[in-house]
């Protein structure tokens, strides 16, 4: 790895020492760090298990051969003006002080920082020729035209490894990033795993459709990420589309790749040096302020002495030939110009470098591999497809079949428990009251003439069994629709709640709008089902309620700040909440570590419907 | 003494013209929907409004919000709130202008003709009249709080009686006391709770209110 130990020589300063005393001397010192850092956290944070700082140490490893890595692809650019190779080694220092001083952020860091350098190598493949760089990941670039073909399969792994690591994240920012990206996305995981694919997708297509653009050095860099955001966007949004989408994209990629495998086949190129003549005045202003374009001359001649070995072959620039795949563009002058300015040079298609015989039957062969990806997953993401082919239902939609038959069984036993308890409550309570109020106004009537004393006893006794009829239809009324919730909606409700609760609960709630009627009575009785528990089991005296809704997500979190330690398996109160909750696509979950705070929180997907109408 | 009625129920609404008009009071109007109750309060400026909360058009808490709209226009205008149902919630906002002459009462009161009627009189006089169930919920909320602990059971059955807005002849009449007994429990409760002493009566239910609801 040439590329490490320029970088090693970089960072102890010491051009003239060996490679390999470099390399050692770099490894001492980071494992010097590593050590440092360990006792550090061993102290500061005990209470964290075994595996978190093992986690932890992982991505504090990973950081500081990323920094190594990138500083070996970036050593051999020329930098302007006198600034020393020293800067060269701020990476690696920065990653240093990173693991030293910040540990936690390492592991927040390490995937977006992969994501950039994935990208990095899409520009670097293209641009071997005349970028100076002479080294990418773990392969000196452009020595020869294998080591550079190993140049785009790196990038692919380690933009999938950034992208994936991106994904799996527990880091609250990286979390948050993908909240703010889309809410929990409710499609199976089976959707967003296949519009994955759109990623090698949209590379392909635009590195076949834009190649001038997508190579300019630092063009691409900016664009590229917009590129991948905008992918990552459209799966969280609109898994199923994306899958849609990504599965159409695998087969028009897999079709041209066969196209430009056949093309070269056929055996009809241009491989000329009419071509770079024509190519010369074009380049790009982006690309040429990025990173000067030297000329070829000049580019013959081995770029940094100082750190690459002149005894080594560096390769000229448009070493590699060039070609225009002619069959694609039939019909004379002026296609077959265009043809020289867009295919002019190397074509990237996928993981391939398409610029010799044996590149064009990699590409065919890749094409063929995304055609049958393409294809297995045809009637995955279309179901008219998978019907027209006779195959069975979808497990992901089984499964969803499923889990909604089961939440529909429990809202249906639910809602019939509540009528007949209703029924049940009003036949003891209110009917019979009143029946005796009857009959004591009938006595009354019959003792008017004869006793009026006792007749007024017997009102009077009427006038208190209404009064109390009237108390039991209250909380009847209370248990079945709150009347401040049915005024005034779920934020005022949960503060009556509040106020009305033996805890001090201090409520933050945000809800620009009003909830479904069915939600918010459900979200009602949760939130009062778990400050009751709150109340009588946690032994807490503070209790908090925050209300938020972003894009389609409501979010109820309670917290009380009590004993802690409460199950959500043994009381079948929370249990309840959890069932009743499904049954709008909710999720619910507890954190209550021995010794408090208890935290539950609550997610229900849903959409805010008209503005707020409060009084006060 | 002029009364504005707004109840949407026929049947009530008739009830209670009737029998504040069996108790000398002069109805001024009678209005079964919350604009009808706004027009009726700026133009007719009673000395007393007794409005149900849950009026129409949108059958919510329509008429309480008109009524806390019309004491934003006429600043002090008496309101005696009816309702089927009493909030903590609602009080608080009833209170939140602190300007007197408010009263929140379960409709069942009504069936106590007398005590009705004296507290329609003592909202028209600027006092503050609030249910027994409000307070019991405002006592009950604050019932862990070591100040509370420190009154006497005694103490406790004024300050209840206190805050629902009853004079001390009143208190002292409930509680088969004599007046003076009932203003040294009332000077011991101020003294207990940090508060300061007033002889007037509605100031005194304010300062109880607020500490209750604080």
């Amino acid at each position: 790895m040439p590329g490490m130990s320029n970088t090693a020589a970089v960072l102890v300063g010491l051009p003239g020492m060996s490679n390999t005393a470099a390399v050692l001397l770099g490894l001492v010192l980071a494992g010097a760090c590593l050590v440092v850092w360990l006792i550090r956290t061993r102290r500061v944070e005990p209470a964290k298990g075994q595996r978190g700082r093992l986690r932890k140490l992982g991505w504090c490893a990973a950081l500081l051969v990323l920094s190594v890595i990138v500083v070996s692809s970036l050593s051999s650019l020329p930098m302007p003006g006198n600034l020393s190779s020293w800067w060269l080694a701020m990476p690696v220092v920065a990653a240093l002080i990173i693991i030293i001083c910040w540990p936690h952020i390492a592991g927040r860091i390490v995937p977006v920082a992969l994501i950039f350098y994935g990208l990095f190598g899409f520009v670097v493949a293209r641009d071997y020729a005349f970028g100076g760089i002479n080294s990418y990941g773990l392969t000196a670039v452009g020595n020869s035209s294998f080591q550079a073909d190993l140049i785009l399969p790196q990038a692919y792994a380690i933009l999938l490894l950034g992208g994936w690591l991106m994904l799996r994240s527990a880091d609250p920012v990286l979390v948050r990033a993908r909240r703010w990206l889309g809410p929990v996305a409710r499609a199976p995981l089976g959707y967003q795993l296949r519009a994955l694919a759109l990623v090698p997708v949209v590379a392909v297509l635009a590195g076949l459709l834009a190649p001038r653009l997508w190579l300019a050095g630092g063009a691409a860099l900016i664009l590229t990420p917009l590129l991948l955001f905008g992918v990552l966007l459209v799966i969280r949004r609109w898994p199923v589309r994306a899958a849609q989408l990504a599965t159409a994209g695998l087969l028009c990629a897999g079709i041209a790749g066969l196209v430009i495998a056949a093309a070269w086949r056929s055996g009809s190129y241009v491989i000329s040096e009419q071509c770079f003549s024509s190519l010369q005045p074009v380049p790009s202003s982006t690309a040429a302020s990025a990173q000067p374009v030297p000329a070829p001359a000049a580019s013959a001649q081995p770029k940094k002495p100082s750190f690459v070995p002149p005894a080594k072959p560096v390769k000229p620039a448009y070493s590699k030939p060039v070609c225009r795949p002619a069959p694609l563009f039939i019909g004379g002058g002026t296609a077959a110009d265009i043809g020289d300015v867009v295919w002019g040079q190397a074509l990237p298609y996928g993981s391939v470098l398409v610029d010799s015989q044996h590149t064009a039957d990699a590409a065919g062969v890749e094409g063929l591999a995304l055609l049958a990806l393409g294809t297995w997953l045809a009637p995955q993401a279309f179901p008219r497809v998978r019907r027209m082919l006779g195959g069975t239902p979808d497990a992901e939609l089984t499964k969803r079949v499923e889990r909604l038959t089961e939440s529909r069984a429990v809202a249906v036993d639910t809602a019939s428990a509540d009528l007949r308890r209703l029924e049940r409550d009003l036949h003891d309570g209110a009917q019979a009251r009143l029946v005796a109020l009857g009959m004591n106004l009938r006595a009354a009537e019959r003792l008017i003439a004869t006793s009026p004393e006792a007749a007024i006893a017997l009102v009077a006794e009427a006038r208190k069994t209404s009064v109390m009829a009237l108390m039991e239809l209250r909380e009847l009324v209370r248990g079945v629709l709150p009347p401040v919730l049915a005024d005034r909606g779920l934020a005022d409700a949960i503060r009556a709640l509040a106020l009305d609760s033996p805890l001090h609960v201090e409520t933050d709630i945000d809800l620009p709008g009003r909830l479904p009627a069915p939600l918010e009575t459900a979200c009602y009785f949760a939130v009062a089902e778990l400050l009751t528990n709150a109340a009588k089991h946690s032994g807490a005296r503070e209790a908090r309620i925050a209300i938020s809704h972003s894009g389609r997500l409501l979010r109820i979190e309670v917290t009380d700040f009590g004993l802690g330690g409460a199950d959500p398996e043994k009381g079948s109160g929370m249990a309840g909440v959890e069932r009743r909750m499904a049954t709008f696509d909710g999720i619910l979950a507890v954190s209550s570590p021995v010794g408090g705070p208890t935290m539950v929180v609550m997610e229900v997907p849903c959409v805010l419907s008209s503005p707020r109408t409060s009084s006060s | 003494m002029r009364v504005v009625v707004a109840e949407d129920l026929f049947l009530l609404r008739d009830g209670l013209v009737r029998l504040l008009e069996a108790h000398g009071f002069e109805v001024a109007a009678a209005v079964e929907d919350a604009p009808g109750l706004l027009t009726a309060l700026i133009s007719e400026r009673p000395d007393v409004a007794i409005v149900d909360v849950r009026l129409p058009p949108t059958f919510t808490d329509d008429g309480l919000r008109a009524a806390i709209e019309a004491r934003g226009q006429v600043p002090g205008l008496p309101v005696l709130v009816l309702s089927q149902y009493v909030e903590q919630l609602y009080a608080r906002e009833l209170l939140a202008d602190r300007a007197g002459g408010v009263g929140y009462l379960l409709k069942d009161r009504v069936f106590n003709d007398d005590q009705f009627v004296d507290a329609v009189r003592t909202v028209a006089n600027g006092g503050t009249v609030m249910d027994a169930e409000v307070v019991t919920k405002l006592l009950g909320r604050r019932a862990r709080e070591e100040t509370l602990a420190r009154l006497s059971a005694r103490e406790r059955e004024v300050l209840e009686l206190m805050a629902e807005g009853r004079s001390n002849s009143a208190i002292a009449q409930r509680l088969f006391v004599t007046e003076k007994a009932v203003s040294k429990h009332s000077t011991s409760i101020f003294t207990k709770l940090d508060l300061v002493p007033s002889d007037d009566d509605n100031r005194r239910v304010l300062a109880v209110l607020a500490y209750l609801n604080g």
